[in-house]
């Protein structure tokens, strides 16, 4: 196996590694989104003073696999008024997008699956890509709801884009990278020479809290779940969805709020990073064995408690109060830490080019 | 190897979608494929080593011009069927003159290969790409020599955001506004009050 | 080997099929749009694949301000197409020969 391998000429045996090395980040990405639909529900239902699921394995752990095996049997329905391709395309679209960002988080100081330098533009790039698997649902469905549910989910995604790239550049513009590795290994000792974290830095913490709750709004999460407001739109642009194709945007949509999470862990709380500088916390005491890994499933866990949190308690927004939001005060308060996080890199760091 | 099937692959499903997107019945599906022809000139920028502006590619035309252009076709009630007629009948103009610019840009390819390259009128030379990332690179000159131009082009988006707005936007009367901060300011006891009204009178409102 | 020449094809192939959209959809304005941008895009792909043979980073950089340029174009053209279509209730070309709105 391994000579067959070692005999490859080095391009193939790159693209084969890739591939390999996708299989490893997809796989437990698509694990990781079952156990968190089952940690949503539990959070939620703990808050509401209910059980949640606790019948399917110990603790309700298989409530995942046993709603993903339902709608596997589950019959297609394709309405005979909808456009057959588009239809089925949609949902596609939707989950492979939210899988396709994973390329470059990185897990630890040396497991990124492509190291690129563009690597922030490539998640916006990804992101952008987003809106056409809802709006094409909607579309496709050629019914009114899905169609009203997939304008509102445009409008909703294209608007808060805005803030993100704004938040996204006052970051880049901090770490002088566009790359998430050197991005992570930036926000070493960024506080006081201690605390591994932007977000503790006074002029990037505002930034921090912008993009926590327009990541939210980003995924659809409560309260900005205007897509799929039930009292309103039925189901939202999944209406006329079932069986595997609902289950892609299942998927999709939870695994976006985890990339979600692990962007937020990244960019602003240090990534694989210890939240200490300390040296005890890089490594298992005594080995070289890495702790990088730990520190950002940690952090990611935490952020998905946050995400979690918000959906248990918050009531959903009014589509005029979600667009007041992310126009009338996120727009112009990024624009403005873009304004002084730059104007203070130029007052401490900046050298003129050549010099 | 990978690199040239890679450029066939991108070559081939760009040209495809090129000619859909100018064939297609559904102007919804020709936004689709025109979405797909930019996806894969993407990936062929991306083949070159010009990343950022493969990037750029994706972000703007397919994240928001493409997004535009999705929501006029989808959300105007026009009947395209209608719009199909001529088609035949400009086809054969269409073709002739696709054919003759065809010629032309063969001509000029010839031409330009013919003559040599003045490699020494270089204005900015690309750096080594694994010393200076391509982005790094671009911005360095995009800040110094082409800041004027930069600075232009940052006018046209805006001389076009605002072009945009004032040509769709039109005041309809008789709407009721939302006043945000009276609704943020207002409290329950506001607007309620706590009653215990005697049996059979009811509340006085 | 992929040269500048396979470049320089597919660039031109785009901007004739550009070119040939907007003849055989002279009716709709959707269509002429969407033909120039893949008109702008075969440029863009032109100017990129220079760039990176020729080892000069201008190319590049002039992609980006077609990009931007194409941008607004498309914002303006679709603000022009929607009030049109307001005022008319169609967007067929030929029926542009009215001076009065």
């Amino acid at each position: 196996m391994i000579s067959w391998f070692t005999a490859l000429p080095y391009g193939w045996a790159y693209f084969i590694a890739s591939i390999l090395d996708i299989l490893v980040i997809a796989l437990p990405v698509m694990l990781a989104v079952a156990m968190i639909i089952y940690a949503d529900r539990k959070i939620w239902a703990a808050m509401a003073l209910r059980r949640g699921p606790n019948v399917v394995g110990p603790f309700g752990l298989l409530q995942s696999f046993a709603d993903g095996l339902k709608v596997f049997l589950q019959e297609t329905i394709i309405p005979t008024a909808a456009n057959r391709t588009l239809f089925l395309i949609a949902p596609v679209i939707t989950f492979t997008v939210a899988l396709i960002a994973w390329a470059v988080i990185p897990f630890s100081s040396f497991s990124v699956l492509a190291n690129i330098n563009v690597g922030l533009l490539y998640i916006l790039a990804a992101s952008s890509l987003g809106v056409y698997g809802v709006i094409l649902a909607g579309w496709a469905s050629n019914s009114k709801y899905p169609f009203y549910s997939a304008i509102r989910a445009a409008a909703q995604m294209v608007s808060y884009e805005v803030a993100i790239g704004f938040v996204l550049i006052s970051v880049v513009l901090w770490a002088g990278s566009f790359n998430m590795q050197t991005i992570v290994l930036a926000q070493k000792g960024e506080v006081l020479g201690l605390i591994n974290a932007n977000g503790f830095n006074p002029l990037l913490f505002p930034m921090a809290v912008v993009f926590l709750i327009s990541s939210m709004a980003e995924t659809s999460r409560t309260p900005f779940d205007l897509t799929e407001a039930e009292s309103e739109l039925v189901a939202g642009y999944q209406t006329e969805y079932s069986s595997m194709s609902f289950a892609l945007y299942w998927l999709g949509e939870y695994a976006n709020v985890i990339l979600m999470c692990a962007l937020n862990a990244t960019l602003f709380w240090g990534g694989w990073l210890p939240p200490l500088d300390l040296p005890f916390l890089y490594h298992i005491p005594g080995t070289t064995i890495g702790l990088g890994l730990f520190w950002i499933l940690f952090k990611m866990a935490v952020f998905f408690f946050i995400f979690s949190w918000v959906k248990a308690t918050l009531p959903r927004y009014r589509y005029d109060q979600l667009m007041r939001l992310g126009w009338k005060i996120f727009l112009p308060l990024s624009l403005l830490f873009v304004f002084l996080v730059s104007g203070w890199l130029m007052l401490t760091r900046f050298h003129p080019i050549g010099a | 190897m990978i690199q040239t099937i890679a450029f066939y692959l991108f070559a081939i499903m760009v040209v495809l979608s090129a000619g859909l997107v100018i064939t297609a019945r559904n102007p919804v599906h020709s936004v689709l494929w025109l979405i797909l022809a930019f996806f894969n000139a993407a990936g062929l920028m991306l083949l070159v080593g010009a990343e950022f502006i493969a990037m750029l590619l994706v972000i703007v035309y397919v994240g928001a011009v493409a997004v535009l252009f999705l929501f006029v076709v989808m959300m105007l009630d026009i009947d395209f069927s209608e719009l199909r007629g001529g088609f035949v009948r400009y086809l054969p103009f269409g073709v002739a003159v696709a054919l003759v610019l065809l010629c032309e840009i063969v001509i000029a390819g010839g031409a330009w290969e013919a003559g040599p390259v003045e490699l020494a009128g270089r204005t900015a030379l690309a750096p080594d790409p694994a010393a200076i990332p391509n982005i790094q690179a671009l911005g360095t000159l995009l800040y110094t020599r082409y800041l004027f131009v930069f600075e232009g082009a940052g006018l046209v988006l805006l001389v076009a955001m605002i072009g945009a707005i004032v040509l769709t936007h039109r005041a309809r009367g008789g709407v009721r506004q939302q006043n945000v901060r009276r609704q943020n300011i207002r409290r329950p006891q506001d607007a309620t009050r706590n009653t215990n009204p005697p049996v059979g009178q009811g509340v006085e409102l | 080997m992929i040269g500048l020449q396979h470049y320089l094809t597919v660039s031109a192939i785009l901007f004739v099929m550009g070119v040939l959209g907007i003849f055989i959809n002279r009716k709709n304005v959707i269509i002429i749009l969407m033909s120039i941008e893949l008109i702008l895009l075969g440029v863009n792909l032109n100017l990129v694949a220079f760039s990176a043979y020729l080892h000069d980073l201008v190319g590049q950089i002039f992609a980006m301000f077609v990009l931007t340029v194409a941008a607004g174009e498309a914002a303006i053209g679709l603000a022009i197409l929607v009030i049109y279509f307001r005022g008319r209730g169609t967007i067929a070309v030929d029926d542009a020969n009215r001076m009065k709105g």
